[in-house]
């Protein structure tokens, strides 16, 4: 039966446009039900035991949301105890065009079996199907829908079992819609009742979203914060230029003040800043919010001053006092700024938070204050039973919303992650705070992977070079299972030397757009972490058919040169392959080969002359003006047990481990070039900009400081005077300046070709740049894999490949995805170093300034590649005389002066009195200054200051 | 236009049944054919209409379009036409061959029906001079048997009787930036005055006398015909004498007449059928192309 669907829209042009769509009516639509025989369903998704019990509905039943009731209590729905569970279309549909991160949840449920959750099509069940009449707006037609299609299914498992006790339940928060249901004759509860019912499950009732109602007796009656605009006024208001459109980012050490980025072309204005709680007016971090710029005389300046919101009682008063501090700071200073105010929300961008809960000090209480991890996010409100068995743990909870009366937004608490401290539990925090994707791959994503046992077959080896005669080898760090490239160097009949680079042909496997594909590109890239690894494809592909591992046959992209022995490039072939790697070698192992010269086999000899060459290619690149940068990079033994770490040591750089990196780089150079030649509209590269001049003042003045020039005005004139500048008897010295540089870089990006003019990468000096060479953990080089492949003709392209937009939206995907992986990494690393230092206790060692602060310095200990301040200022104590210089920059406390690089020794402790913010304490022990640096202790721990916390 | 060869001696017998009020169907010479018209037939046009008169079948979509009003009238909103002779009807209209008579067809229609003495433009007023509605009338010949001017016009004045344009308002803000509001309830939508909307009564000269409604054989026999738009008052808004032959101011006298009564006569039945049609609803079976 044909029924067609007709609405009214406006177009952007400002046009009327009627749309007709064709709606299909059927009726064989199953209900899902064991119980049911009239339906001929195979296999019927809703058990006949609905094995729930309420104080409310003693028999069976199955539960119907409707929509806002999967908006705001989908924590609920999802737990486990939660089933047989009737989802409608209706509710479906409009969850869907609410709530994008709710409606993949509700999915999700859906998908999972246990849950026993079932889709019910009513708007296209002949029996369910309603339409909308004359006078009834959207909303009240979809409560109708909801109501109708309950009622068919009252009257419908009536009859399936004559009359007997299962039973549908209606839940619904909507006052009008519930009376509406009970004249209709249907069985139906709010929320709140229903769940508060469920025999035996008190925690359930925590979970809980707060409505409405709620909200009016939780919080006084006084009005804290302007009213927000409606969206309407909003958009007219920014299509006038009235209000500025930007996303919100609040400011980390001052709760009071935040910035909102402007995102629009050819506007001097980028960048508003907010200050005061009226003004933030309920924003939260990552908010797209509608701001409005004060007139000039009403800007004023960033405060420099550190504000930690950590008012304990939740009270909505002595905020005034803050306030005014603020204003008092801002006013001295002359540097103003956009100050503006926001008026409305135009996104919330709210997710769930990690964090803790802070006790209410009244006993028994049920609201409590939750802090997040996050120091951005304000505090939240929630309500629990389970406060006591809740302290010291980890939670998620997730915010309602912010009333205008309320001084903190409310919310509900989502799950329980583990203990405060606990490895796991930990682990998990970061993940979610830096938005890993780390759920296991789904069913769907798995079904794309190859079929076991896998095997190279005949057509595969028609269309590729077999290379499997070829002596290849793999260098890797020790205990790598992903290994995707491997190398071979031989002699030519000719004289010269053939060079060939051979990576994991993940692409292979990997086909654009389906399952598999989306998830690698929305995970981006592998991210390591100590002692776990966050796989970007399963681990089928990743450490098994993908790795190129030895003495076995693997698919291969390779990437042949000849070259003479000057190691100049007489000819460049790329071409897809079949290899078997004759040796995984470790770092360590083939630098032993190399230098053993009693071993004279081919993969050793192999060894030689890759190692050579790479030589020769490093000095070419260092002669252009390649940075040889460095960083503290540390790696943790892990003890094999309790995997705690029981060892620190900073990574050792072998001659290998930069023969290895040569030949990367080499590969990825040629490859970019041929892959802008073929594509220049869209071809994925990687650029790393310059960084604007102003970066390397610290630089230049701390190389001042030891009477050094650091020469900033090309890469080249770095490089070399980084070279030059050595001091006698202070070796580590030069890493010490080259850690600095470091800190004056940018951020290498990837980007693509058509949208943008500037390919030039700096670091490396090379005028174009890609990624090659690790398609298994970076999604970058699949593309990169892709676009080669169908520029030698080896394989076939799809629309996507050739949209630069497409393209530049997934190259800001991945960009994102690795900065988060990085700092995921290095919350790790933290994370891990305050384990050590727990079991270790206290220790002293020496240190160097990296740098020299107003009230603090920073030093770096080489042994640890820990980086920590030692403040000269504290609450309780009165400070030390302290004058700062910047021109230095120098620190004098009472009568010693720190100036950058000084040799220091500290006493090194775990301060573990905020456990949500663990870190590491450094006290000074040497030089001695009276008043500020400690006794070096023996075997006794620091007394602790003990410090009120939250 | 499609035209159909007829012999002497056809013409004779025509023409000689036409002087006794009896032509070759057994109608009168004021009689139309059997007329069949459904509304709302197209459902992605804000208006249509079906029409079969005879073997002529016309079809008529009309479309609400948001545009400029003309600098002239900023206070009115102005209807387009266009006449699509679809090679379905008859197989001269093939390629390029229908235009001509499209075109001149649409020019008559612009003529009769784009004046405030048919339709209220004043209503299709948005915001003087910067919105109006214009309403784009799409008529396609789907197949031609004669007296294609009347069929038309009933068939848009159905039409436009069926049509609902989205109601639409206004918003101001403090700036005086105007924003054109669409009402999110799709039932709450403008109808229009059709009451003065004319029809069109096609009088041939056959003879000495005059046929309303010719079929395509007697209008072989006529060598000039009149066309009269008649209001439902019986007001003429429009006259236009059509073929090569000439007509004596006597016969134009009586032939206005005769428009004007048969006309008359026309409206009222017709609006009645239409109202009749709507009081049904949604109960009502649709018909559509296939019936």
């Amino acid at each position: 039966m044909l029924k067609s669907k007709t609405f009214v829209k406006k177009t952007r042009s400002g046009g009327v446009l009627k749309i007709v769509r064709e709606h299909y009516l059927r009726d064989d639509i199953w209900c899902g039900s064991e119980v049911c025989k009239e339906c001929k369903d195979e296999a019927p998704v809703l058990q006949e035991e609905t094995c729930i019990e309420s104080n409310l509905c003693p028999y069976p039943h199955y539960v119907i949301p409707d929509t806002n009731v999967v908006l705001h209590q989908i924590d609920i729905l999802e737990d486990p105890l939660i089933r047989n569970v009737i989802i409608l279309q209706t509710v479906l549909q409009e969850v869907r065009h609410r709530s994008a991160p709710v409606y993949k949840r509700i999915k999700d449920a859906i998908h999972e079996k246990e849950k026993h959750f079932y889709t019910f099509t009513n708007e296209h069940h002949r029996e369910t199907f309603i339409e909308r009449e004359q006078g009834e707006s959207a909303n009240d037609r979809n409560d109708r829908a909801i109501r109708v299609a309950a009622k068919w299914y009252t009257d419908h498992l009536a009859k399936a079992t004559d009359g007997g006790t299962l039973k549908v339940v209606l839940l619904t928060n909507d006052r009008a819609n519930k009376e509406k249901a009970e004249q209709f004759g249907l069985t139906v509860y709010r929320c709140e009742e229903y769940i508060k019912s469920l025999v035996g499950n008190p925690e359930l009732v925590d979970r809980l979203a707060m409505t409405s109602d709620d909200q009016n007796e939780i919080t006084g009656s006084k009005l804290l914060f302007p009213e927000h605009l409606p969206l309407s006024r909003i958009q007219t208001g920014i299509k006038n230029g009235v209000f500025i459109q930007g996303t919100f980012h609040a400011n980390r050490d001052n709760y009071l003040e935040g910035t909102v980025f402007v995102n629009r072309e050819g506007e001097d204005i980028n960048e508003i800043l907010l200050q005061g709680l009226q003004n933030l007016n309920r924003a939260v971090n990552q908010d797209v919010v509608a701001v409005e710029l004060f007139p000039k005389d009403r800007w004023v300046a960033p405060s420099s001053v550190v504000l930690q919101d950590d008012n304990l009682n939740d009270e909505d008063t002595e905020e005034d006092e803050n306030d005014s501090k603020l204003k008092s700071v801002a006013s001295e200073s002359s540097v103003l700024k956009p100050t503006g105010r926001v008026v409305g929300i135009i996104k919330r961008n709210w997710r769930p938070f990690c964090g803790m809960l802070a006790q209410s000090q009244i006993k028994e209480a049920t609201r409590h204050l939750f802090t997040p991890a996050d120091r951005r996010i304000p505090r939240i409100r929630i309500e629990t039973r389970q406060a006591a068995t809740l302290i010291g743990q980890r939670i998620m909870v997730a915010i309602d919303g912010w009333p205008k009366n309320s001084r903190y937004p409310n919310g509900h608490f989502v799950k329980n992650l583990g203990t405060a401290g606990d490895k796991e539990t930990e682990t998990e925090v970061l993940l979610l705070e830096h938005d890993v994707p780390h759920q296991p791959f789904s069913q769907a994503v798995l079904s794309f992977l190859p079929k076991m046992p896998w095997g190279i077959t005949e057509e595969d080896l028609k269309v590729r070079a077999d290379l499997r005669h070829l002596c290849v080898c793999s260098v890797d760090p020790p205990g790598c299972t992903d290994i995707d490239d491997a190398l071979h160097c031989r002699e030519l009949e000719n004289g010269n030397l053939e060079v060939g680079v051979h990576i994991a042909d993940v692409s292979h496997f990997i086909r654009p757009g389906n399952a598999l594909d989306q998830e690698a590109a929305n995970r981006g890239t592998t991210v390591y972490l100590c002692g776990k690894r966050i796989d970007m494809v399963p681990e089928l592909l990743s450490s098994n058919l993908c790795s190129l591992r030895s003495n076995v046959e693997r698919l291969a992209f390779s990437c042949i040169w000849e070259m003479n022995h000057k190691a100049e490039i007489i000819k460049t072939h790329f071409t897809k392959s079949v290899i078997n790697s004759k040796a995984s070698l470790t770092y360590a192992e083939a630098q032993m080969r190399i230098d053993d010269t009693t071993i004279n086999d081919d993969i050793t000899k192999s060894l030689r002359g890759l190692n050579k060459l790479a030589k020769i290619l490093k000095a070419q690149r260092i002669d252009k003006g390649a940075l040889t940068l460095s960083s503290p990079e540390v790696r943790f033994h892990i003890d094999s047990e309790t995997h705690d770490p029981i060892d620190l040591q900073t990574k050792e750089l072998m001659e290998t481990n930069s023969m290895v990196e040569e030949f990367m780089l080499l590969a990825n150079i040629s490859v970019a070039q041929k892959i802008y030649d073929e594509f220049s509209e869209c071809a994925l590269l990687r650029k790393h900009p310059a960084p604007p001049p102003s970066n390397y003042d610290i630089l230049i003045k701390a190389a001042k400081s030891r009477d050094l020039e650091i020469h900033t005005d090309s890469a080249k004139a770095l490089a070399d005077s980084l070279n030059n500048a050595t001091i006698e008897n202070f070796a580590y010295f030069n890493t010490l300046l080259r850690i600095l540089a470091t800190r004056c870089m940018m951020q290498a990006v990837y980007f693509c070709s058509g949208m943008d003019s500037d390919f030039h990468h700096y670091g490396l000096a090379s005028p174009i740049y890609t990624h090659f060479t690790s398609p298994i953990r970076r999604y970058a080089d699949i593309i990169v894999h892709r676009l080669l492949a169908v520029a030698i003709n080896a394989d076939s392209t799809y629309p996507d490949l050739m949209d630069k937009h497409k393209q530049s939206a997934l190259c800001n995907n991945i960009n994102y995805r690795h900065k988060m992986a990085q700092y995921a990494q290095r919350a790790s690393v933290a994370f891990h170093t305050q384990l050590f230092f727990k079991n270790k206790g206290i220790i002293n060692e020496e240190g160097f300034i990296l740098f020299v602060r107003k009230n603090a310095i920073i030093i770096l200990i080489p042994k640890f590649g820990l980086e920590g301040t030692v403040f000269f200022e504290n609450k309780d104590k009165p400070s030390p005389r302290l004058s700062f210089d910047t021109e230095g920059p120098t620190l004098k406390v009472e009568e010693h002066t720190f100036r950058i690089f000084d040799r220091v020794k500290v006493t090194i402790s775990l301060d573990a009195s905020n456990l949500q913010h663990q870190r590491i304490r450094m006290a000074l022990t040497e030089p001695v200054i009276p008043g500020v640096s400690v006794p070096i202790p023996e075997s006794e721990p620091e007394a602790k200051k003990p410090k009120l916390d939250r | 236009m499609a035209a159909v060869k007829v012999c002497e001696a056809e013409k004779v017998y025509i023409m000689h049944g036409v002087r006794d009020d009896l032509r070759l169907d057994g109608r009168g010479c004021e009689d139309y054919r059997h007329m069949e018209i459904e509304t709302d037939v197209v459902s992605n046009t804000d208006g249509s209409a079906k029409i079969s008169l005879g073997h002529t079948d016309v079809l008529v979509g009309i479309k609400a379009e948001i545009g400029k009003p003309r600098p002239m009238v900023p206070d009115e909103g102005y209807l387009e036409f266009f006449v699509d002779c679809s090679a379905n009807a008859t197989p001269e209209f093939e390629g390029r061959g229908g235009e001509e008579l499209g075109v001149e067809l649409s020019n008559t229609l612009y003529k009769v029906f784009n004046n405030r003495h048919s339709l209220d433009l004043r209503s299709l007023c948005i915001c003087p001079g910067e919105n109006c509605w214009v309403l784009y009338v799409d008529v396609l010949l789907l197949q031609c048997d004669g007296n294609l001017f009347d069929a038309i016009s009933i068939a848009i004045k159905a039409a436009l009787f069926n049509t609902r344009i989205p109601k639409v308002h206004i918003s101001e803000d403090e700036e005086g930036g105007k924003e054109i509001e669409l009402s999110d309830d799709p039932f709450d939508c403008m109808r229009l005055n059709v009451e003065n909307v004319p029809c069109i009564v096609t009088l041939c000269k056959i003879g000495h006398r005059h046929v309303v409604d010719a079929t395509l054989q007697e209008k072989a026999c006529s060598v000039a015909s009149l066309l009269i738009a008649v209001t439902h008052t019986g007001m003429v808004t429009c006259v236009r004498k059509m073929g090569g032959g000439s007509l004596d101011p006597e016969s134009i006298f009586e032939m206005t007449e005769a428009g004007k009564r048969v006309g008359k006569s026309l409206h009222a039945p017709l609006m009645d059928l239409l109202q009749k049609e709507e009081s049904l609803g949604k109960k009502r079976q649709k018909v559509g192309f296939l019936g």
